[in-house]
């Protein structure tokens, strides 16, 4: 558990702590990459644990709400479950870890569960929630849960230079198959 | 028009109890956008044609095209019939002493037959609806290129008895899941997904949030669809009321069925009907889901389809979609009467 004068209000990743997870979500992203999958890699971490991890499963389940955030989202969940955590408890003290910018929809989640903290490295042009396309991680949404801050730039030509490369070997193959990349 | 007598005896046809209105985009909807320029009275009318000729040489009001460049002047026993806009006041060369001599410097425009100079308001940007241009030539008269759909929508006369009669149904089947969802002890909200090429009912669920904070009615009725395709992540088997059709095979032929098969996008063509206005999250999962049409019942406080956001038309994303408010208002307005709000802070 954590220590006691981490409250709600002064919880926030360390740079080391940043360093370290940042380099799982990028090496997820590298393995995707190399699967020939969109390369993201996400991750929740509570307490130096682990509690979710996921990857963009659109294609496989026909439904294109599950990003890789969503898929962490609920691993935390199952976790919490299992662990017969309270929800509330565990998310206040939580954070994200994303190789791009969450989306619109993904960022709207993290509100909803009162994540307070998102790090990650790429802007994420065409759907980013936390500024590139709307700012729902700061917007005044009284019902929407809680706001959260976010750090970005960490390795963000990396995961530019990622997201390219899968785009390149994408196109030219795959002209009809319409692959979910977001 | 049907004749007044049918529409107001009562219940010919509940459907009549509610209008569908449009929530239109902020550029559609906005207030109309003024800027200044000089106008000169035109004195001498048979230099009219000339004087436009010289004018737009010289003051060609780019970007400004829907303006139109003279306009007969309205109050009686005025002097001279004609005004024309000489030029935008940001475009002026010496605002410290206008006169028709300072704005035509001379070579470009014989100024014979324009009076001296006067600062008008016109329009900065075309109008998009009736009430926009309605406002708009008030102040300068300016072209319009009507959309009729968007004009007949505005009035509430989009869509024909029997397709209201259509549509109340469907917010029905949503209305009567948002009641088996407050039964539960979840929030009032339903929803319900249609494919309007075969008059099908693809899916209806309801807010399962007591299981999981994400199961949002639209987030569990786009997972209900992705059933019905064979898809899907959750099971909603515990819950009667969240159920879908699967496809059969004559209604795989139709348009929504073939795109649904074919890819991953399995909303498009598809109608959502929701009790009230869907959150951001939802709102951009129907984004994600290329949903064709949303209908909502009532506004929400963090609604994301016209109250806070209108992420169904926000310019950088790649799908729109139109939406419309005030399907059976009233009763989805209901559910999140007294009553339901004690039951929350109970549960709270
Ligand atoms: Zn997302
Ligand atoms: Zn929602």
């Amino acid at each position: 558990m954590g220590t006691e004068e981490g409250r709600k209000e002064s919880f926030y990743p360390s740079d080391e702590e940043i360093e370290k997870w940042m380099s799982s979500a990028f090496d997820m992203a590298k393995d995707a990459l190399q699967s020939g999958e969109v390369p993201v890699g996400c991750l929740l971490v509570y307490d130096h644990e682990v509690v979710g991890k996921g990857r963009n499963e659109v294609n496989e389940t026909k439904n294109a709400t599950r990003h890789a955030e969503m898929v962490a989202l609920d691993q935390l969940l199952d976790w919490c479950r299992r662990g017969s955590l309270d929800v509330s408890s565990v998310c206040e003290r939580a954070a994200l870890y994303v190789t791009v910018e969450p989306c619109i929809m993904c960022a709207a989640a993290l509100r909803l569960l009162n994540i307070p903290a998102v790090v990650y490295g790429c802007r994420n042009e065409r759907f980013g929630g936390c500024g590139s396309v709307l700012d729902v991680s700061s917007a005044d949404l009284p019902e929407t849960g809680t706001t959260f801050k976010c750090v970005s730039g960490h390795r963000a030509e990396e995961a530019v230079e990622m997201l390219k490369t899968f785009y390149k070997q994408e196109n030219p193959n795959a002209p009809k198959t319409k692959t979910r990349k977001d | 028009m049907e004749p007044q007598t049918k529409r107001w005896k009562g219940s010919v046809c509940d459907a009549d109890s509610w209008v569908a209105y449009p929530v239109l985009s902020d550029k559609q909807s906005q207030d109309v956008e003024l800027i200044e320029a000089f106008a000169a009275p035109i004195v001498d009318k048979k230099e009219t044609s000339r004087l436009l000729r010289e004018l737009s040489g010289l003051y060609p009001l780019n970007g400004l095209q829907h303006i139109k460049r003279v306009r007969a002047v309205r109050e009686k026993g005025s002097p001279h019939p004609l005004e024309v806009l000489v030029c935008l006041v940001s475009d002026a060369p010496d605002l410290k002493a206008v006169s028709i001599d300072s704005l035509l410097p001379s070579g470009g425009v014989r100024r014979g037959g324009l009076g001296e100079p006067f600062v008008v308001k016109v329009p900065a940007r075309p109008a998009l609806t009736r009430p926009q241009f309605e406002l708009a030539s008030k102040h300068w008269p300016t072209s319009f290129h009507e959309d009729k759909q968007v004009t007949v929508a505005l009035r509430g006369e989009l869509f024909s008895p029997l397709q209201k009669a259509r549509m109340h149904t469907y917010m029905t089947a949503a209305l009567t899941a948002a009641r088996a969802a407050t039964e539960l002890g979840m929030e009032a909200v339903g929803a319900a997904v249609v494919d309007p090429a075969t008059e099908r009912i693809v899916a209806v669920g309801h807010d399962c949030r007591g299981d999981h904070p994400l199961h949002h009615a639209v987030m569990v009725c786009i997972d209900l669809v992705a059933q019905s395709q064979g898809g899907g992540c959750y099971s909603f088997d515990r819950y009667p009321a969240c159920r879908f059709t699967p496809p059969t095979p004559d209604t795989s032929q139709s348009a929504a069925g073939v795109a649904a098969s074919s890819q991953p996008y399995i909303c498009t063509g598809y109608d959502l009907y929701v009790t009230r206005e869907p959150c951001v999250m939802c709102a951009m999962a129907l984004v994600h889901s290329r949903i064709g049409r949303v209908f909502y019942g009532t506004s929400s406080a963090d609604g994301a389809v016209g109250t806070k956001y209108k992420i169904h038309s926000q310019k950088d994303l790649n799908h729109r979609f139109e939406v419309y408010k005030g399907v059976l208002g009233k009763q989805c307005e209901a559910l999140n009467g007294p009553g339901s709000h004690i039951k929350r802070e109970i549960d709270n």
